[in-house]
């Protein structure tokens, strides 16, 4: 089992027509997701890697039956594309483009919630099914399937833990990223939910980073509702800090952003703290995980 | 895209917020000529792009013109946090009654913007937010139904304020969101907003920070974005578009992705120091590391580089390619260790190890490091 995508999800690529989303359509396919069809505007009646790509999203879910859409679109066109594509009734959105203004951020993710849309990114490598499908741009060889969710903040880091646990014969249930943008579509602790209700799921690892406050909420989640193990990993103890924060957002986010602050949140909701990320090695095979 | 104070003063100022009488000196006998038309005494205000300005000593009062020569030499020719003064504000020092808070800001975890309001401005505003919260109040802005003045008007009531104030303040903050909003500011701040003895309200203090992702389709002129980079290597990381942050120690750091280079950033500081932090982002090409191979053998006694990248957006082999031009045609002698997982990897290595790079395939960034720390023989 999995969360976010199954054997039902039919996936079209937004985008499809341009230089990243015809390459990583390619990518897609051959991981075995069963993408359905793209959209580009303009280009509808072509074909990319023998997918039909349409002019609208509502034409491409009436013809495909498509329910769930990834984005390779330029960050200028996002918020236009995925308000339309919420329009046209895909309920799950990946939206990999990095440099979305926040503003934007913030418009799709109060329209997402507001229309019961599940919706990740911007900046993530997308979600990830070992062995089954994927939405997004993750390298599929460091990938096994197994029991373990993995949410990350980092691309390239939730790559890094899904490689270190593969070595180890240890597989991965879901691998989910998150987004690295200040706002993000959807918060951690919403995601840790779904791998709680998993039944394919036996512990969780949390790839965080410094800066925000995304891992302390989601430790009053952990410390209410988790009953699966939770280990979680911190980057950033040695980058400069202070560079862009103001007096406001201090205010906003008290005394939180720190990786000090969230490992000690963390480890209160009881929380493996990993130092580094080879140690999830060791995490799994003290629980036992597979 | 954060302003300097005095440019962030001109947009306040153009939408209607009250501001004090000013004028931007490069040079002692600038600031004598603005302090001369505004009247002493007045404040100088070095112009860095840090918090905490004030109390690092770059704020000062001038009563007389050979206060201000003595002062305007002494910051003119001095750094607050690392960074050297090129600029001081000269500006009316105005009468204090009161001084309050007004910040706007993004919360990035319920995705909305937040006016933040305290009736103890100044300096040590972090310190009210944890010692005294009750002090400061806010309001989250739901971003489909808007801001409208009302708002603003039960949030001081919240905090006891006279009605005069209260409308005052309400009219400061409706002009500050309008800034907000047009510049698409991450943050928006007055501290202090200054409340004189007739009542009315001055904004002392300006900040404002543009989101880099919105800066093309802003209708208003802005300073240059490059320009304003103090550091040179710093500099030329944003002129081929990657992200690169100036460290002092030696040992040279290329990733793909900010969190995969942080952790290296970690595992590289347990033992050695990195000399930087450079992430690529999505769009490597062959050109883009050489580039990056160029700017970050610039900083001299570099005594090995780390290259952390994987191939998921990113076509590696094309990156490798680059690294190994860079090393033919510079001779490059001193070790460079890379670790390259992910579509293409094999190709990759390939070429890496046709440059004499040393190439790691296990996963974990901790085992390439241990090489790295090896090859250049431990401390």
């Amino acid at each position: 089992m999995s969360i976010l995508m199954n054997n039902s999800t039919r996936v079209i690529v937004q985008g499809i027509t341009g230089r990243i989303g015809s390459a990583q359509t390619h990518w897609m396919l051959e991981y075995g997701t069963k993408v359905v069809g793209g959209v580009t505007p303009g280009k509808g009646g072509s074909t990319v890697e023998g997918l039909p790509v349409f002019d609208s999203v509502e034409e491409a879910v009436r013809m495909t039956g498509a329910n769930a859409s990834v984005f390779f679109v330029p960050a200028a066109f996002v918020l236009d594309a995925f308000l339309e594509t919420i329009d046209a009734g895909i309920k799950l959105i990946v939206i990999v483009p990095e440099y979305i203004p926040v503003k934007d951020v913030i418009i799709m993710r109060n329209y997402a919630i507001e229309k019961g849309v599940f919706a990740l990114g911007p900046t993530t490598p997308g979600i990830l099914v070992p062995g089954k499908g994927k939405m997004g741009i993750m390298p599929a060889s460091l990938f096994a399937p197994g029991r373990v969710g993995i949410i990350s903040r980092s691309g390239t880091l939730s790559y890094e833990f899904a490689g270190i646990l593969s070595e180890s014969h240890v597989g991965q249930s879901t691998v989910v990223g998150m987004g690295a943008d200040p706002v993000v579509l959807r918060n951690l602790a919403d995601i840790l939910e779904l791998f709680q209700e998993d039944e394919g799921t036996d512990g969780v690892i949390v790839v965080g980073e410094v800066g925000g406050e995304q891992e302390e909420k989601a430790a009053g989640f952990i410390s209410r509702r988790m009953t699966k193990p939770v280990a979680a990993y911190i980057a950033g103890r040695y980058s400069p800090q202070g560079k862009r924060m103001g007096h406001a957002g201090a205010i906003v986010r008290g005394s939180s952003g720190t990786v000090d602050g969230k490992h000690e949140a963390l480890r209160a909701a009881g929380a493996a703290i990993l130092e580094s990320p080879v140690h999830v090695a060791q995490w799994a095979k003290e629980h036992n995980l597979k | 895209m954060r302003l300097h104070e005095y440019e962030a003063l001109d947009i306040f100022e153009q939408n209607g917020i009250p501001v004090p009488r000013r004028g931007v000196a490069g040079s002692m006998h600038e600031a004598l000529h603005v302090a001369g038309e505004i009247g002493y005494p007045v404040m100088l205000k070095a112009q860095v792009l840090v918090g905490g300005r004030g109390l690092a000593g770059g704020i000062r009062t001038a009563s007389t013109p050979d206060e201000l020569k003595e002062m305007a030499d002494a910051l003119l020719s001095s750094d607050i946090k690392g960074l050297p003064v090129r600029k001081i504000l000269v500006c009316e020092k105005v009468e204090i009654a009161k001084e309050l808070y007004l910040g706007i800001t993004i919360d990035g975890y319920s995705g909305k913007p937040v006016i933040v309001v305290s009736t103890e401005g100044g300096m040590l505003i972090e310190e009210t937010a944890r010692t005294s919260p009750e002090k400061i109040a806010a309001i989250h802005i739901d971003p489909s139904f808007g801001y409208y003045p009302y708002q603003s008007r039960t949030l001081l009531r919240m905090l006891g304020l006279k009605q005069q104030l209260i409308t005052a303040w309400t009219d400061v903050i409706n002009q500050l969101y309008n800034v907000a909003l047009r510049y698409e500011s991450l943050i928006t701040e007055v501290n202090p907003l200054v409340v004189l003895p007739n009542g009315g309200l001055i904004a002392v203090d300006a900040v404002l920070e543009v989101d880099d992702s919105a800066l093309s389709r802003i209708r208003f002129p802005l300073p240059d974005r490059v320009d304003r980079i103090e550091n040179p290597l710093e500099r030329r990381g944003r002129e081929i578009g990657v992200t690169y942050v100036d460290l002092d120690g030696d040992i040279g750091l290329i990733s793909s992705g900010a969190g995969l280079g942080m952790a290296s950033m970690d595992i590289i500081g347990e033992k050695m120091r990195p000399s930087n932090f450079l992430e690529t982002g999505g769009g490597i090409t062959a050109d883009l590391l050489y580039r990056c191979m160029d700017l970050i053998m610039m900083k001299p006694g570099l005594r090995a580089i780390f290259i952390n990248v994987y191939g998921g957006i990113n076509p590696i082999h094309e990156g490798a390619k680059g690294v190994v031009r860079y090393i033919q045609e510079h001779n490059v002698k001193i070790p460079i260790v890379a670790k390259a997982l992910g579509n293409r990897q094999e190709e990759t290595w390939e070429i890496f190890r046709s440059g004499g790079v040393h190439v790691v395939t296990e996963v974990a960034t901790e085992r390439a490091i241990d090489k790295l720390y090896e090859l250049v023989g431990g401390n």
